[in-house]
């Protein structure tokens, strides 16, 4: 190209034809026509439709699929889309994917194969579940979205080449920006802080009444908002519950200082609330959540209409405090914790139901409602596997396989979540004593395809069983 | 707890889009064969509501899809997959001769969309609905960004897309009632172009002096693009309706500094005084005022104005002069301009210069003049200010509702690829030689 532009300086100075700057397609680099007058050279025209990236929707939610496409391109070339955002910690996370144009300039990637770059094959939603913290940001980071009333910003650009978009000079062809929501236009978050309850009651638009669910995370603690929110976009009122390490609940510390009263009053809560169907609730929980959630179903003396257990344990892992549920600290029994040879714990081996004593497990027995179980073959946190194939054989004994339904997903790791946000197969734990990271499992691809099956099946569960 | 009520599901896709994208209504798990009034409800940033419903019977599976189902009355009748945006209409007892129009086009129009069990024209907000779900429409797409322009005593705003660029740009231009219009250009901008909403009439250096801008204002805001960073100063374009297409068709013929890769006229004409700029153009409209009439609803039909067109040169722009590609656009029942007419003898006078060539007319049968991006509600006649007329008035823009609305949406899509094959060139081609 810069060679092109000296010789046709060149040309021009001796013939002093006036050249007319045409289409920039590559920037700062204007392409110049060249009419030589007598001096024959019949030159290509480097006129072309600039290049086009549109992304459809281009404000999704988050669990919709968006269809990403290029126009207008060199056919037949390579040419690499870049997806890049800032988390709201301001980290820098990036994915980007090699392709090349069919004959007419196109790219889809809703059909189109990447042939590198952080995934490959045919992946529509690739650059988004394929985000991975820039070289240079912090070690251990996971995704995670605090406030789940902005969207994700997540610019998308076509760059020239099959590249790496850290090497140096890039050229940009065409860019879009687009936008993941968590919440629906006219769904309502509702901060819930009475009777002791902590926790977030996301509405649907709409005068309901409402089907709902009550929804648990893991040993990770907090309030996690973002499954409760996508729930109610997709038609369920939805209470995110916190039970542990949250400053409004009561102490001390890494303890689990709720009980069965607890949830007890969470669940009567929604019953009673007027926007939603009391007899209308089902319960769902990742990690140590699963267990809470088979808890809340089984013996705590709520009647919810379905349960959802993703990679969860069948029993306390941590010592009961008491009858009602209430927990020693989960770090002062380490007996269980795996080490990988970098230093990486894995608490797979923590919830192997024989690892679990008899007393802290739950009687799936006594289950009266449909459960689905979720199984990350790779999960390196929960032993899912094991728990899985427990339940099925307690409830086969107790003729309830009628009301088990297992979806079992190889490659998967831990944090099977809502479709595609990023997996990350390894994340910081704890800093103190000294720094520690915890391995998950999953591997990128199946994990997202794991994430978004799990999802369907989830909300036609969910249809059939609270909406039918 | 009524069993319908916790079931019926109410779907619209995608509940966030751009203005001129369509969605997808759905309702599922009601009754088989039950009747169903889908309601859609707006209000306007000047507080009046506008509102739009339709009838419909599910179908065997309790389904009713607004895509492919037909309304069996409302607002609207037949399949009209868009139908309850362009036929919103104000509320029963507002004010008469609203017209819609967004202010703040950094936020998006927010529409209550629900169902009613039965069959209703009426009462919908003492009503409780089955289901509701809001949408939302943009006229900025993410990453898009508004930047007002005051260099130069210009008064406008900058829409940019996102990215780098540099994107070809568009000088947009509305009509007779002056102010700072942002909303088609903020569009324009979500769909890859740089645009430039420019407000020539009541723009701050004439509120301040009192003097009506000349052509060199155009100029101006002409180099303002050409110079800009991400400006490609070689593909501008221009944009007008109404008066706008005044001033279009003006610069394209007669500036020397003005060259314009392609240019669009929306419900316009070119008869105006070749010489002079805004206050003599404005000075044509006003001398012939006596010829408006009144419709039976004294509303006010200003296309006489200029007919029969006249023969002489000196108030017609040359279109023989026009050097680059010319769209027209042209509703038949245009009752503020006469731009059917206009067009007619546009096509006749290039014909004659042999520009023919650059020459495209999109002319609609029962559209008015007001030819806005598509799914934008249709009146047939609104409350309108114009500049250098001391009163408001009722005006009559004429337009059946929907040819109008189907005029909106074809011209709209037609616009896009025109603007968009000669602001980013044409195919690989081989250049001319000079040989």
């Amino acid at each position: 190209m810069f060679r092109a532009f000296l010789t046709a300086t060149k040309i021009q100075t001796r013939i002093g034809i006036k050249e007319k700057p045409c289409l920039n397609l590559h920037g700062n680099l204007p392409s110049f026509q060249c009419a030589l007058g007598k001096n024959q050279v019949r030159r290509k025209s480097s006129i072309r439709q600039a290049p086009l990236l549109t992304a459809s929707p281009v404000r999704a939610l988050m669990d919709e699929q968006i269809c990403i496409k290029g126009r207008f391109l060199p056919p037949l070339s390579p040419i690499t889309v870049y997806a890049q955002m800032h988390s709201e910690d301001g980290d820098l996370w990036e994915s980007f994917a090699h392709y090349n144009t069919n004959s007419s300039g196109s790219i889809n990637l809703t059909s189109d194969h990447s042939v590198g770059g952080s995934y490959v094959g045919c992946e529509p939603m690739g650059l988004f579940w394929g985000l991975h913290p820039a070289p240079g940001q912090r070690e251990g980071l996971r995704l995670r979205k605090n406030n789940v009333e902005s969207p994700y910003t997540i610019h998308i650009s076509l760059l020239e080449g099959h590249i790496s978009p850290r090497a140096g000079q890039v050229t940009e062809l065409a860019a879009v920006t687009t936008e993941r929501w968590y919440m629906a236009p006219g769904e309502r978050r509702i901060e819930i802080r009475q009777n002791g309850i902590v926790g977030t009651l996301f509405l649907p638009p709409g005068p309901g009444p409402f089907p709902a669910m009550l929804d648990l995370f893991g040993m990770v603690g907090g309030l996690l908002e973002h499954r409760s929110a996508l729930l109610a976009s997709r038609g369920y009122a939805s209470l995110s519950l916190a039970y542990f390490g949250h400053k409004d609940l009561p102490g001390p510390e890494k303890c689990i200082n709720v009980g069965d009263s607890y949830f007890k009053k969470a669940f009567h809560f929604l019953q009673d609330h007027s926007q939603i169907d009391g007899d209308r609730i089902g319960v769902t929980g990742v990690s140590f959540g699963a267990y809470l959630t088979l808890r809340i179903g089984i013996q705590i003396g709520v009647k919810p209409s379905c349960l959802i257990c993703i990679n969860g344990p069948i029993g306390s892992v941590s010592k009961l405090v008491d009858e009602s549920g209430r927990t020693e600290n989960f770090e002062s029994d380490q007996k269980h914790w795996t080490f990988d040879d970098q230093g990486r714990v894995s608490f797979r081996k923590v919830s192997l139901p024989s690892n679990i004593p008899a007393k802290n497990k739950v009687k799936v027995e006594n289950l009266t409602c449909p459960l689905m179980y979720i199984v990350g073959e790779d999960d390196l946190g929960a032993s899912s596997l094991e728990t899985a194939d427990l339940m099925e054989e307690t409830l086969r004994s107790a003729g309830k396989s009628h009301l088990f339904t297992r979806l079992s997903y190889p490659g998967a790791g831990h944090f099977i979540e809502p479709p595609y946000a990023p997996n990350e197969r390894m994340s910081l734990w704890s800093i103190k004593p000294q720094k520690l990271m915890s391995i998950w499992g999953g591997h990128p691809a199946p994990h997202a395809a794991a994430q978004e099956d799990s999802w369907k099946k989830i909300l036609d569960f969910l249809e059939s069983n609270l909406r039918r | 707890m009524d069993r319908n009520q916790t079931c019926v599901k109410l779907s619209v896709e995608p509940s966030r889009a751009l203005m001129d994208e369509k969605i997808l209504v759905l309702v599922q798990n009601g009754s088989p064969g039950s009747q169903l009034t889908i309601h859609a409800l707006h209000r306007c940033e000047d507080g009046h509501h506008w509102e739009a419903f339709a009838h419909y019977t599910t179908d065997a599976t309790g389904t009713v899809n607004v895509s492919q189902d037909p309304s069996l009355g409302g607002t609207y009748s037949g399949v009209e997959p868009m139908g309850l945006l362009w036929s919103l209409r104000p509320v029963p007892g507002s004010k008469p001769g609203l017209r819609m129009r967004k202010k703040d086009v950094q936020i998006p129009m927010e529409v209550r969309i629900s169902v009613y069990r039965g069959h209703w024209t009426e009462g919908f907000l003492d009503r409780t609905p089955l289901a509701g779900v809001v949408v939302e429409r943009w006229y900025v797409a993410p990453g898009v960004q508004r930047i007002p322009v005051t260099e130069n005593s210009l008064t406008a705003t900058l829409f940019l897309p996102p990215g780098s660029g540099p994107f070809p740009a568009i000088i947009d231009l509305y009509g007779g009632g002056g102010q700072l219009i942002e909303y088609r250009a903020a569009l324009l901008a979500s769909r890859g172009f740089a645009a430039l909403a420019l407000d020539y009439l009541t723009p701050k250096v004439t509120k301040e002096t009192g003097k009506v801008v000349k052509n060199d204002y155009f100029e101006k805001a002409y180099q303002f693009l050409q110079n800009h960073p991400q400006v490609l100063g070689h593909r501008i374009a221009m944009l007008g309706l109404s008066f706008g297409t005044t001033i279009t068709l003006k610069m394209a013929a007669y500036s020397e500094v003005i060259k314009l890769s392609c240019a669009v006229c929306i419900g316009g004409s070119h008869v105006q005084p070749v010489d002079g700029s805004v206050e003599e153009g404005l000075q044509f409209i006003h001398r012939n005022v006596a010829k408006a009439h009144f419709s039976e609803r004294n509303e006010v039909i200003t296309k006489d104005l200029f007919l029969p067109l006249t023969t002489d040169p000196s108030l017609r722009v040359d279109m023989g002069r026009i050097r680059c590609p010319l769209l027209l656009i042209v509703g038949e029942d245009d009752q503020s301009w006469p731009a059917y007419e206009s067009a007619a003898h546009i096509k006749l006078m290039m014909e004659r210069a042999g520009n023919d060539h650059l020459l495209t007319v999109l002319s609609y049968p029962d559209a008015g003049h007001l030819i806005e991006p598509p799914y934008l509600p249709h009146f047939r006649s609104s409350f309108y200010k114009s500049v250098g007329i001391a009163q408001k008035f009722m005006a009559l823009w004429g337009g059946q509702t929907v040819e109008h609305c189907r005029a909106q949406e074809d011209s709209w899509r037609k616009l896009l690829l025109f603007l968009r094959e000669h602001l980013y060139g044409r195919s690989t081609s081989v250049l001319r030689s000079h040989l």
